[in-house]
């Protein structure tokens, strides 16, 4: 059963921040680096909220929406929310040649999310280095997957499979404790940022590969979004002040897991924010409700971030 | 009709342009990092009283420390193994090619003079070279040798000399070269993560000697760990191991010689995608101390050469290792690369037979364990892992008589499946990256107890 099936994607508010986070920082990419005319490439499903995001805050024409499922595929053209979505029948794997070589897309710089809700495997390894491989210049990158350490097997096999998924950039010494609960996530972000590196230097593409997001996140399942940019030669340097300055949001220490908050309990929170001094526990009972210190800080941290339920609706 | 004119010369001068790209073209930038630490091991030798680094040495070289920082931008590599002398600066390591009445350092690897040099050139056009050493009476005494490329470029008249400055001294007595400006190569491979892990892996199984006897090694603040070649024991299985003098000319070689089973041979000789495969068997030579060629499979080693088969995955699981040790590293059999082994070495072609007959016999053995694999994988099962430096001497290794059985009949089966389905079950049986031969077989043993039964 496909997940759409499952859950409504617009009530996941930690993927929604995430979200949020991403494709500010690539308008601020855009304001740096000339990344005219962008085409958005994701997998769109039949809900296509990166696909609205990418149209409203990017102002993203061209898209296209890449989609296996043979029911989900009828659905998402069905539900294709702007005459310049193109939606795309089949797996990922065999899309994405066709969009090297479409002309119309060929030769823009692409923000392209390969957003899976599986574990990173053979076929989402495939994918990233076909698209470092062959993406036009000044294309963005980002994956997301799960980081559930039981999709990677017993813990004492996970070193030996992140060893067969990522190659060479695993160290020898990956220790097991380092493939368990929360380090699993931190370890599944930094091989994968290391491998798409090692793939554009490997290639050496001119202008490599400057990572630019990495960002862990769960509302039910932990999530891993790794990506990056992959400028013009000319394009690295500004690039890359621009992802390590003090303002670049895209690399948050903590993963960032949101309370799940009624309308009445998020307008309220809201509107003691933006605040001198940290929430406490006692300020939110004192408002009539009640959330646990963890929830509190991670509100306070993403207050801006947080979907307001009208803000997802085409 | 043109005269010539006799006077006229065809100019055969060299540019210096010309010799940086002959002298950086033929080594990787990898091999140019290895080059810079044979140098700084090379001064830890000569710190401890240069002797031979031999397995049954005990040499302790834990003071000893190497610290390489490599990143697009620079490029470093630091060391407290006592330093390049004066001596050494003005009339030997940056001249092109070695002065024919040159003291050589005892035991050293560093044998053509010409790796430091070319190794700062593959890395980079604005090269620091300093260095700090003691002289007879205790003496600290530093000096400096800056290189900016372009402005070295200038001229080709010689004399080709680099400038030697004052400087403050370092530290401890050692050596600090630090590019900067890295060539294109350089800074393209040192952004790449894979690129630095490769370089940690080569390090730790080329100096493994020296790692194990204490040398410190870091790349980018961590600590490179050696590798271990180990080999099995018991009372079935012994490896080889024999020591002899050779000579080259007038010089003394001391030859050892090593080799028996490293691993279980493998399951199926199919080749498998999800295993390691052979890599890391076959012969290691080593010179000096360090590693020159690792798990060579080739005809360098001797594999497909005169009555010795070429390698084949069936043979996985075997390792030799043959040390050559001389106190003047001319005699060793090193290509100028110091990378590979020169084949035609006189030294070498006399170990040849020792090694061929150990590699023989290991092959008849694989041979011989086809039609007995029950008994072969029970015998092999008992034999525990042994650091070779405590095998002990035998002339020839000892492996298992088998008796053979007459081969069962048997049926290959042959099909493919997603791998992402073989992941899931691979999984659900204990392991998920259990090779997809024997995902194969638990399949069917576990259909057969389902649908045929015991019988």
């Amino acid at each position: 059963m496909a997940s759409f099936d499952v859950v409504n994607y617009s009530l996941r508010p930690s993927k929604s921040i995430q979200r949020q986070i991403v494709f500010d920082g690539v308008r601020t990419l855009q304001s740096h680096l000339d990344l005219d005319r962008l085409v958005y490439v994701g997998f769109g499903s039949i809900w296509f909220t990166d696909f609205v995001m990418a149209h409203k805050l990017l102002g993203i024409d061209d898209m296209v929406s890449i989609e296996g499922d043979e029911i989900g595929y009828s659905r998402a053209v069905f539900n294709s929310p702007y005459s310049t979505v193109r939606v795309r029948n089949g797996l990922s794997s065999n899309v994405l040649p066709t969009l090297y070589n479409d002309d119309l897309i060929r030769r823009r710089p692409w923000m392209i999310w390969l957003d899976y809700d599986r574990e990173f495997d053979e076929t989402l390894r495939d994918d990233t280095r076909s698209v470092i491989e062959n993406a036009p210049a000044n294309t963005v990158l980002i994956i997301t997957f799960s980081g559930n350490e039981m999709r990677y097997g017993q813990a004492n096999d996970r070193p030996d499979r992140l060893r067969e998924l990522f190659g060479d950039v695993v160290p020898d010494e990956l220790a097991k404790r380092a493939c368990k609960d929360d380090r699993m996530q931190e370890t599944l972000a930094n091989l994968g940022i290391d491998f798409m590196k090692s793939v554009a230097a490997e290639l050496a593409r001119p202008g490599g590969f400057v990572p630019a997001f990495r960002v862990i996140y769960k509302d039910t399942a932990p999530m891993v979004t790794v990506g990056g940019l992959l400028p013009t030669r000319g394009a690295t340097r500004v690039a890359s002040d621009v992802v390590n300055g003090a303002d670049w949001k895209c690399f948050p220490a903590k993963p960032i897991i949101a309370p799940h908050l009624t309308i009445r309990e998020t307008a309220v929170l809201q509107s003691l924010l933006p605040s001198a001094r940290s929430l406490s526990r006692p300020q939110v009972q004192s408002l009539g409700f009640d959330l646990n210190d963890e929830q509190i800080k991670a509100f306070e941290k993403y207050y801006r971030e947080y979907p307001a339920f009208a803000q997802i609706i085409a | 009709m043109v005269a010539i004119d006799k006077d006229s010369k065809a100019g055969a001068n060299p540019t210096k342009a010309f010799f940086v790209k002959m002298i950086t073209r033929d080594i990787t930038l990898e091999d140019s990092i290895l080059d810079l630490i044979d140098n700084s091991v090379d001064g830890a030798w000569r710190s401890e009283g240069s002797r031979p680094m031999s397995l049954a040495d005990d040499t302790d070289l834990s003071a000893y420390r190497i610290s390489i920082t490599a990143s697009p931008e620079r490029f470093s590599i630091k060391d407290n193994c006592g330093g390049m002398t004066l001596d050494d600066a003005v009339n030997y390591a940056f001249s092109f090619g070695r002065r024919a009445a040159e003291e050589h350092d005892e035991y050293s690897i560093g044998v053509y003079g010409i790796g430091m040099k070319r190794a700062v050139f593959k890395l980079g056009t604005d090269i620091s070279i300093r260095s700090t050493y003691q002289d007879d009476d205790g003496t600290r005494l530093p000096f400096a040798v800056p290189i900016i490329v372009a402005d070295w470029l200038e001229s080709d008249d010689p004399p080709w000399d680099f400038d030697i400055v004052d400087d403050e001294a370092l530290d401890e007595d050692g050596v600090d070269i630090v590019v900067n400006s890295l060539t294109p190569g350089a800074e393209t491979s040192f952004g790449s993560p894979a690129f630095l892990q490769n370089l940690r892996r080569t390090i730790g199984r080329d100096y493994s000697l020296h790692l194990n006897r204490g040398l410190k090694i870091f790349v980018n603040d961590t600590a490179v760990s050696g590798a271990q070649i180990e080999l099995r024991q018991s009372d079935e299985f012994a490896p080889m191991r024999v020591i002899y003098e050779d000579q080259q000319g007038d010089e003394q070689v001391t030859v050892e010689i090593i080799g028996g089973m490293a691993a279980l041979p493998p399951e199926s000789i199919e080749p498998d995608e999800g295993d390691e495969g052979d890599k890391r068997f076959g012969w290691y030579v080593a010179c000096n101390g360090r590693i020159v060629l690792a798990a060579d499979k080739s005809d360098v080693s001797g594999w497909g050469t005169e009555d010795w088969p070429q390698w084949h995955r069936q043979y996985s699981g075997f390792i030799g290792i043959i040390l050559f040790t001389a106190a003047n590293a001319e005699v060793l059999p090193l290509t100028t690369t110091k990378r590979s082994i020169e084949v035609s070495s006189v030294v070498f072609r006399r170990a040849r037979p020792r090694m061929r007959e150990v590699s023989k016999q290991w092959i008849a053995y694989t041979n011989a364990r086809k039609q007995a694999l029950v008994e072969a994988k029970r015998k092999e099962a008992a034999a525990i892992a042994v650091p070779i430096y405590a095998v002990e001497r035998r002339d020839s290794a000892t492996l298992p008589e088998l008796i053979a059985r007459p081969l069962e009949r048997v049926a290959n089966v042959n099909y493919s499946v997603p791998v992402s389905r073989l992941k899931k079950l691979a999984k659900e049986f204990g392991r998920i990256s259990m090779p997809y031969r024997e995902v194969g077989l638990k399949s069917f043993d576990y259909a057969y107890e389902d649908v045929v039964g015991d019988e």
